[in-house]
């Protein structure tokens, strides 16, 4: 395994979130896909804590930290989508429209 | 304080604390009589401290008391206050003794008011008192303003006294714009004065332009308070007023106001030649002008305000030639034998219940002590040796002798003549010939209103014997001589007032006097003047008007437009779509990556 190999991984786990985030119409695939870009960037973190000298763990501790709390909140936004719509549709979600 | 500076201040306490009274206390004024003599009180306090000023011969030693007005960064702009000398205390005795003498000839002759208006008129007075004295006090221009416009305040609200007649509504407006119109010279003349010195004071050396310019706009004003051509035509229009009100201040201090500013603002005059030579001619030209005029009014109050008029021109032209002692003689003199002369005239229609010269006659026999003291009053003006307007009205043709000419000297000789003439023409027509069907029954007015008038005869017939003294204040010197002029001014006087009375005693009328009353009827300044308003002054009114709509408020409305617009035209963007918000980022960090990959 090489840094090159690793960023490599984490340049595509982040493309596919991205595409997630772009095409998925439910609101909790969209989670999984910022889910899956945070960890993208958690894995550069470390690849170059192991390999490029760059002190990255106690900032990918920190990162999943503030991820869970952010799951926490997008859950309950989910949680009152459904609530207020019976379903979780994101296209449901349109009253900041302008 | 010195006791002259409390005497002073009484001729201006007194007044207005009638005035103040009056209005804040309505029952008071509501009730007529109340307020009537809260006004005479006032008036015989002012009047006694304003006498007893004049025997005290304080216009030997000048007195200025003044407390600084309009303080800024410790230093006051203007002063308000009182000057005494020998200018201001001859006119503050003059006007408090004609108003009182009005004020009384007035509890009879509005008797027949209500209640409310009687009130209402005696609380005009007082506070005309005031104001007149405080323009004659005034120890700078900044204060001769204020007085100034309080006059023209109170004038407006005289004339306009029975504003439920149209005419009288119309002519007090028409008086007010007038007025105004020419007050804007007096302002700006302030500006003007206050740009060069910093100060308001009458008597300041000034660079020549800028001295001729100031006295020009100083002169402006007085123009349209002194009635003088072509700025006169709203003093006959004045005569709407009740009678002592046209007495008091469209004849004897208001409209002399004017010439009282010049006389006080003299040394600024005496620095602005030009403007002397143009109020010369003014001057002379309102005298011939309104003299012209009078001879064919109908209407008795209107043959006294043109001869009010062409009086003021006298002054006027006296002024111009330098000689501020003669305009201001005259003014004293013709305030007490104009005054009596409309206090007669109200005395003649509160009998005959009309103002028309063709509903008197034969009233001499009938009314013995309105005849002999309006005959007085005539004669006076008609400047017949030894009453006192011949006095004045020699000074006034001595001081304009030689100037520009002789045409000037010759006119008012002329004048002299024709006042003689229209003079002779209204005692005739009064008092003489055979009664007229209103005039038959008519009887002698009570004592209350002949009093003032014997009172007022006694200055008519002598005050001219107070010219030396008068002339002793001013620094010059009065010789009474028998020259070219006052010899040729008799003639002309006696030899007037003989063919009027040898031509309308016969019942004839004048040669040429058709073609002067087409000319009255024709009234041409004043429709030069309606053209001003209407032609001119209305559409460019109409046309600021629409720039203020259209353009100043289009311009905030557009604004306001523009904004509502385009916040509508971004609106779309915002679409609510979690997903587009997302794909804005994305985009956005993309962007950001290219531009940082790039540089």
């Amino acid at each position: 395994m090489t840094l090159r190999a690793l960023l490599l991984v984490a340049t595509a786990l982040f493309s596919v979130g991205i595409y997630g985030l772009l095409t998925r119409r439910q609101a909790v695939a969209l989670l999984l896909s910022i889910e899956v870009m945070a960890n993208a960037a958690n894995l550069v973190f470390v690849a170059f804590a192991r390999y490029g000298g760059a002190p990255g763990h106690p900032l990918v501790l920190f990162a999943l930290a503030v991820t869970v709390a952010e799951v926490a909140v997008g859950l309950a936004l989910v949680l009152l989508l459904y609530r207020r719509h019976g379903d979780t549709l994101l296209e449901l979600a349109s009253e900041a429209k302008g | 304080m010195s006791p002259s500076v409390t005497l002073a201040l009484v001729t201006l306490a007194a007044p207005l604390g009638a005035a103040l009274i009056s209005v804040v206390i309505p029952p008071l004024r509501h009730r007529g009589v109340p307020a009537a003599l809260l006004t005479l009180v006032g008036s015989v306090l002012a009047t006694g401290a304003a006498a007893t000023l004049v025997l005290q011969d304080v216009a030997g030693q000048a007195v200025r008391a003044t407390v600084p007005w309009l303080v800024v960064q410790g230093r006051g702009l203007g002063e308000v206050g009182v000057r005494l000398d020998a200018v201001s205390v001859p006119m503050l005795a003059v006007v408090c003794l004609v108003a009182l003498a009005v004020q009384v000839y007035s509890v009879a002759y509005m008797h027949g008011e209500t209640p409310r208006s009687y009130g209402r008129y005696f609380a005009y007075h007082a506070l005309f008192l005031f104001s007149m004295n405080a323009l004659v006090l005034a120890p700078d221009l900044l204060q001769a303003f204020a007085g100034w416009e309080l006059v023209g305040l109170v004038s407006y609200l005289l004339i306009g006294f029975h504003f439920d007649r149209p005419s009288a509504a119309r002519a007090a407006v028409k008086a007010f714009w007038m007025t105004k119109l020419a007050d804007m010279g007096f302002l700006f003349a302030l500006l003007l004065l206050f740009a060069r010195t910093g100060a308001f004071s009458w008597d300041v050396a000034l660079r020549p332009e800028v001295a001729e310019a100031t006295a020009a706009l100083v002169f402006l004003a007085v123009m349209g308070k002194s009635a003088q051509f072509p700025l006169h035509v709203w003093l006959p229009d004045a005569m709407e007023g009740p009678t002592p009100v046209s007495a008091l201040l469209h004849a004897a201090t208001m409209v002399a106001a004017g010439v009282y500013l010049v006389v006080r603002a003299d040394p600024l005059f005496a620095q602005a030649p030009w403007v002397q030579g143009g109020m010369l001619w003014i001057g002379t030209i309102t005298a011939v002008f309104a003299a012209l005029l009078g001879l064919v009014q109908t209407d008795i109050k209107r043959v006294l305000a043109y001869s009010t008029c062409s009086q003021l021109g006298f002054m006027v032209a006296a002024l111009g030639a330098g000689s501020a002692f003669a305009g201001f003689f005259h003014l004293g003199t013709h305030a007490f034998f104009k005054a009596l002369l409309f206090l007669g005239a109200g005395s003649v229609i509160h009998a005959v219940h009309s103002n028309y010269l063709s509903d008197m006659g034969g009233l001499g026999r009938k009314m013995p002590v309105t005849a002999v003291t309006f005959a007085a009053g005539a004669l006076s003006l008609s400047g017949i040796p030894p009453f006192a307007g011949f006095a004045s009205k020699d000074a006034i043709l001595t001081a304009v002798e030689g100037w520009a000419g002789w045409v000037p000297w010759a006119l008012l000789l002329a004048t002299a003549f024709l006042t003689a003439f229209y003079m002779g023409r209204v005692l005739v027509l009064t008092f003489l010939g055979k009664p007229s069907a209103a005039a038959a029954h008519a009887h002698e007015s009570p004592a209350v209103m002949t009093g003032p008038l014997v009172v007022l005869a006694i200055p008519t017939v002598a005050g001219g014997f107070l010219g030396p003294w008068l002339a002793r204040g001013l620094g010059t010197e009065l010789h009474l001589h028998l020259g070219r002029t006052p010899v040729l001014a008799s003639v002309a006087a006696l030899g007037g007032l003989a063919l009027s009375v040898a031509l309308y005693g016969r019942g004839r009328e004048a040669p040429l006097a058709a073609t002067l009353a087409a000319l009255d009827r024709a009234s041409l300044v004043d429709r030069v003047w309606a053209f001003g308003y209407r032609g001119v002054l209305l559409p460019l009114s109409g046309v600021l008007r629409w720039v203020d709509r259209y353009l100043v408020d289009g311009l905030m409305n557009g604004l306001g437009w523009g904004t509502l617009e385009a916040g509508a035209a971004v609106r779309p963007l915002q679409t609510g779509r979690v997903r587009d918000y997302a794909l804005a980022v994305v985009l956005g960090a993309l962007a950001l990556l290219v531009l940082g990959a790039w540089r």
